[in-house]
């Protein structure tokens, strides 16, 4: 029973964590781009226009609901719920922190500790596309059934090259479980570097990073609701909270690439060169609480990183999107997984 | 009745419901997604039996991959107001579709009898659908297996390529 009230309490939490970053996100990413384009952005609304995004749900939540004369009212409604459930599912398996031990029960910073919690992301990630095509096909408008297709081609391209950069890891840290590759990443690296994935795998971040761009529909790979070329794409017709959840999904799926690059590359909760169980003592509260805010910290920078390029990069042409995915980081996603196998061999019989 | 029992019958109901209607769905793209239903009950089913990894590969592939590709086709080739009538109308389909029905549900009825001998005879393995004892068997006992499957995936991509080139020729010509 208690274990039950325990997974309850992480799962509300981490539900509502997401939100609450999605909906900061919503504000940054405007307030990031008035940075970058060097003027005030919204500023009205609380200090700084903090209180933006409650405006924006109040406005989103109170519009009309309108569903268009022609279209499939069925797929219409069903596309953004098959958007959000796959957005929002995707953090279970993402350790959020080390653990705490409370009466010596011990309770893992992460909703469900699976052994297959890799192969999860890749199925999840591969189910995302159901819900924008859908919603661009339910529309039944040009636009938005031109945006579903750019959508279900450029996630199908870079699934492949996405999931090939994380095997890298998974073959370096020699297991599915994130946790324990978390906890792999304590220590350190060739004597002088942090026992990170990314020093591991630098092209396999750098691949990884580019795919994940391409999976979140993020610029400069946003051609599935390229405004300038069809409107806004496989949600032009969607409006009220239908589009929110939609908008809402995008920033959730950053928040989760944000952690999984976290997770793989950067060392989860690790600092560098300190050992913080040691330090605070393993399984205490102030230890889950300070791994738990350095596991922010990182996510946060990998969310501002998504805001900044999002605003410096242009947009990638369709036959550029295709060619990059197929034709460089295919190749080379296998080529790291070459390499990686190659190294561990070499390292297998050397170290015997 | 078990909670384990009653797992398995709502999601082996729902395949079921989903199936029938995969058949049954007038428009072809809500036959899809019926048939999205069925793959993801199978997958529940496979974590009911033990086998998480058999489970995410249902969704990952058949799911993910394959299904997309249906309904990629289906969303490119197709119109939202088209409906299927002509295609679930022609005889010689229904005539097809019916024979290989039939001889499809002979098939398992001729298998069932040996599944339950293996089911009832086979000691179940302590570390059943772990990724490790899964890649074991794969690589070991079954890697002639494995390898003549990769091949045949060769081939087939090799076809599509020698298609699609071809098919480039004539358009400049």
């Amino acid at each position: 029973m208690i274990d039950l009230i325990i997974a309850l309490i992480k799962v509300v939490g981490i539900w509502s964590f997401t939100l609450g970053v999605a909906a900061v996100m919503t504000w940054v990413e405007r307030r990031g781009a008035a940075l970058i384009q060097d003027r005030p952005g919204p500023n009205r609304a609380g200090l700084f226009g903090i209180l933006q995004p409650v405006c924006d749900g109040i406005k989103l939540f109170t519009k009309e609901n309108i569903v268009p004369e022609k279209a499939d009212k069925v797929l219409f409604n069903l596309g953004p719920i098959m958007f959000a459930i796959p957005a929002f599912s995707a953090f279970a398996v993402i350790p959020f922190g080390d653990r705490i031990i409370i009466g010596g029960k011990e309770i893992l910073l992460q909703i469900s500790n699976i052994d297959i919690g890799f192969l999860y992301i890749v199925a999840l990630g591969s189910l995302a596309v159901y819900g924008v095509i859908i919603g661009g096909w339910g529309s039944n408008n040009k636009y938005s059934i031109l945006g579903g297709l750019r959508s279900t081609a450029q996630l199908i391209s870079y699934e492949v090259p996405w999931g090939l950069a994380l095997l890298g890891v998974v073959l370096v840290y020699g297991t599915f479980n994130l946790r324990e590759i978390a906890l792999a990443q304590q220590g350190t690296f060739l004597g002088i570097l942090p026992n990170w994935g990314v020093f591991h795998q630098p092209l396999g971040f750098i691949l990884f990073m580019v795919a994940a761009y391409a999976e979140a529909n993020r610029v400069p790979f946003d051609l599935p609701e390229a405004e300038s070329e069809i409107v806004s794409g496989y949600h032009t017709e969607y409006g009220s909270m239908k589009l929110g959840v939609y908008l809402f999904g995008e920033y959730v799926n950053i928040t989760t690439l944000s952690a999984l690059t976290v997770t793989f590359y950067f060392g989860s909760w690790h600092l560098p060169y300190i050992n913080m169980a040691s330090f605070l003592g393993d399984g205490t509260i102030i230890y889950g609480i300070a791994s738990f805010l350095i596991f922010c910290l990182k996510v946060s920078f990998f969310l501002w990183l998504f805001v900044w390029v999002r605003w410096t990069v242009p947009r990638f042409r369709y036959d550029q999107v295709m060619k990059l995915g197929w034709k460089s980081l295919i190749p080379l996603a296998l080529f790291n997984l070459f390499i990686t196998t190659l190294f561990i061999q070499i390292k297998y019989y050397i170290g015997g | 009745m078990a909670i384990g029992d009653l797992y398995f019958w709502i999601f082996a109901g729902l395949a079921l419901l989903a199936g029938i209607r995969v058949i049954t769905s007038k428009e072809a793209i809500y036959s899809a997604l019926w048939l999205l239903t069925v793959f993801i009950s199978l997958s529940a089913l496979y974590i009911h039996l033990r086998a998480p990894m058999i489970a995410i590969f249902q969704v990952t592939i058949y799911a993910g991959a394959i299904l997309v590709l249906i309904i990629f086709v289906l969303t490119l080739l197709t119109r939202p107001d088209d409906k299927m009538g002509e295609f679930q109308h022609n005889v010689s389909f229904r005539g097809f579709g019916a024979l290989t029905g039939i001889l499809s549900t002979g098939l398992m009825l001729v298998m069932i009898t040996g599944i339950t001998e293996i089911v009832k005879k086979a000691p179940v393995p302590a570390d059943l659908g772990s990724t490790g004892s899964f890649a074991k068997y794969l690589l070991n006992n079954y890697l002639i297996h494995f390898e003549i499957a990769s091949v045949l995936l060769l081939a087939a991509l090799i076809c599509a390529i020698y298609i699609a080139k071809k098919d480039k020729k004539a358009v400049t010509q």
